[in-house]
């Protein structure tokens, strides 16, 4: 469900429509001797008994939404994005006023708490942040948990065909040392980030480096590498990696998990010398309407019981280490959701780059993609 | 058919045109303005106003959400014609041309025997059946394709039961000619229908009595009778696949970067750039426009001989 189709919700009276409508034309105001686009900050109320979230895809089922109705008589209507950017550019385009509760990656949780998006959390009204893992409980993406709580993370790896590759791959370099009987049956994400950051921890360089010639190496190592590609896909190698018209696969853990319940001669792996650790975090936007509902959710989704369920069905790994002993042992043992802390020390958490070296990214991205 | 051919005109019909005329201007004004005021202003703040943002943010080097607009040159456009770009561009005109002429080559047959061959009875129905996939999702019919298309799909699964070694055609360029051809064949067998219904019959009996083989009237005689609608048809499916997004990006593979997702990357993409964004929009309209301007030119000439 859109937000364009909540303006004919009946609960939205006109009142609330000339309201929207003005603030989206002071969106258009003039500043200086031009004007501004995008930065329209418009809230729709929304009766307190329903809840509109902006989430992930897999994130929520019907069973987790009914036993929060049954908790609190709130209604929760859950629209999802495919990315962080598009997310917030629906927010700042003015679409988003609807949403009391949004779920933006780490990265995009600096971004838009640099952009003034984010609530600060009352931490007075919120219950069992202290059963988080010590590493969520101040994370390097948000200080202290203040304008988010994190609520699912992973990391970023391979998965592969394990009955073809004998013996199994174990770092990025695989990729390379083995392209020649790897053609075309690679796929990357379609991802700027992951795919030449990958590379440039192969290289030896950080995720985050800001030394443009190392992205150019990392470029040139990937252009080494692009008559194996077979594709750069998020999602479409999921069907493909289970007929085995994909070999491997570049892919999020989460994504992974899931595959391999359903296709047992796949597996998961976290390279040797280190990927991205991501966590997707529940966070209140500036303009969210029925705050009182939006803090309801987050300490429902808070409570070691919940999140250790809906974890369990939905297969991603919670953040919450009440919950984690609630799992079963051979969830909890599962290395491709919980990976050692060992194999987690070398990753890293991706972070907003500077204009000048994202644009740098984003130069050799289409170049990688159009060549 | 226009109204001097007609035999003697029926006064019915001239009275309105009459008593119009005899009205004041102001209130023939005020009629016209009712009946094409509500399409006037949803075009003017749908479209021209939108048209006139995109134009003015091209004009703007280096805009984000919530930067200040002020034009200052055409940096946008410099770089929308560098070589990388240019490539990008190539490979999106090259994909839509491909598009077209596979559209006509297979289109035009199937028009040709439904307008001229097919019983008369059935014309509404077969019709209905080329129409009818459009009623799916592209999306939907797109990941079809990837069924169809696969390394282990069905494509290779029947000619490898007759011995023909497995095509790779997934990823490459021909999968994405094949999945957009499939999704706008439909737009070129409704307009060349239309075109060929019309076809003078009397023409090709004339062409046929004085002597031309079969290829000649056809090339002499029918063609240029439906050049208008090949015309209309190869620009309306040049001109949706040249700003389509779903087959290249999902069966295109990792060298399928058109101008369409170029131009999603710079807005929705992790470094959006509005200004090359609007100036990439502002070169696709351009082009979209050179080609309604050839149809104009060359559709109508011929439809007057």
């Amino acid at each position: 469900m859109s937000p364009y189709q909540l303006s004919s919700d009946r609960h939205l009276s006109r009142r609330h429509f000339l309201k929207a409508g003005a603030a989206a034309a002071s969106g258009l105001a003039l500043s200086g001797c031009g004007w501004t686009l995008a930065n329209v900050r418009t809230t729709i109320d929304t009766p307190s008994d329903v809840l509109y979230l902006y989430t992930w895809a897999g994130y929520t089922d019907d069973e987790l939404i009914k036993e929060f109705y049954d908790e609190t008589g709130i209604r929760v209507i859950a629209d999802v994005f495919s990315s962080n950017e598009e997310m917030l550019a629906k927010l700042q385009a003015g679409a988003g006023g609807a949403y009391s509760i949004i779920y933006p990656s780490d990265y995009m949780v600096r971004k838009m708490v640099s952009l003034d998006w984010l609530v600060d959390l009352d931490r007075d009204r919120l219950l069992g942040l202290d059963e988080l893992f010590p590493r969520f409980q101040n994370p390097g993406y948000d200080t202290q948990n203040r304008h988010s709580i994190p609520m699912s993370w992973g990391t970023t790896g391979l998965i592969y065909n394990s009955r073809k590759l004998q013996p199994n791959p174990t770092d990025w370099d695989y990729l390379w040392d083995n392209r020649q009987q790897l053609s075309k049956r690679i796929s990357l994400l379609n991802d700027g980030r992951e795919v030449i950051g990958a590379a440039l921890r192969s290289l030896g360089y950080s995720y985050n480096t800001t030394n443009i010639d190392a992205i150019r190496q990392a470029y040139q190592k990937l252009t080494e590498l692009k008559s194996a590609i077979a594709t750069f896909t998020s999602d479409a190698w999921t069907s493909q990696i289970i007929t085995g018209d994909l070999t491997i696969a570049m892919c999020y853990s989460a994504d992974a998990v899931q595959v391999i319940e359903e296709s047992p001669g796949t597996a998961y792996l976290l390279p040797d010398s280190g990927s991205s650790v991501w966590t997707d975090t529940m966070a209140i936007p500036r303009t969210a309407p029925n705050i009182e509902g939006a803090y309801a959710w987050l300490n429902f989704m808070l409570r070691p019981d919940v999140s250790a369920r809906v974890c369990e069905r939905l297969s991603f790994a919670t953040p919450n280490q009440v919950a984690f002993g609630l799992l079963p042992e051979e969830v909890q043992n599962n290395d491709s959701l919980f990976p050692p802390e060992s194999a987690l020390e070398k990753s890293e958490e991706l972070k907003p780059l500077p204009t000048e070296v994202g644009e740098a990214f984003d130069l050799y991205w289409t170049r990688l993609t159009s060549g | 058919m226009s109204i001097t051919t007609n035999p003697p005109p029926e006064p019915p019909k001239l009275k309105p045109q009459t008593e119009a005329s005899k009205k004041p201007f102001g209130s023939r004004w005020l009629g016209q303005l009712v009946l094409l005021g509500p399409a006037g202003i949803w075009l003017l703040l749908l479209l021209v106003v939108p048209t006139l943002v995109i134009l003015e943010l091209s004009l703007v080097a280096d805009i984000r959400p919530g930067d200040v607009v002020n034009p200052d040159g055409f940096a946008n456009y410099l770089r929308a014609f560098a070589p990388l770009n240019l490539t990008v561009i190539g490979r999106s005109i090259s994909f839509a041309l491909g598009t077209t002429i596979g559209c006509l080559i297979l289109g035009f047959p199937v028009a040709y025997w439904i307008a001229l061959q097919a019983p008369k009875k059935w014309r509404n129905l077969l019709l209905l059946g080329f129409i009818l996939p459009l009623w799916t999702s592209s999306l939907l019919r797109s990941y079809a394709w990837i069924t169809i298309l696969r390394r282990t799909g069905v494509l290779n699964s029947i000619i490898g039961i007759i011995g023909i070694p497995p095509l790779e055609l997934m990823n490459e360029p021909p999968a994405v000619l094949i999945g957009m051809t499939y999704s706008f064949l439909p737009y070129m067998v409704l307009i060349l229908y239309a075109s060929l219904e019309k076809l003078d019959r009397r023409l090709l009996e004339a062409s046929a009595d004085l002597g031309a083989t079969p290829p000649e009237t056809f090339l002499r005689v029918t063609v240029p009778q439906v050049f208008p609608g090949i015309a209309a048809g190869g620009l309306l499916v040049f001109i949706t696949s040249l700003g389509d997004f779903i087959n290249p990006e999902l069966l295109g593979g990792a060298s399928s970067m058109t101008v369409a997702r170029l131009i999603y990357n710079q807005f929705l993409g992790q470094t959006p750039n509005w200004g090359f964004g609007s100036a990439l929009s502002t070169l696709l309209i351009l082009l979209v426009s050179i080609a309604i301007a050839l149809l104009l030119k060359y559709g109508d000439r011929d439809a007057k001989v």
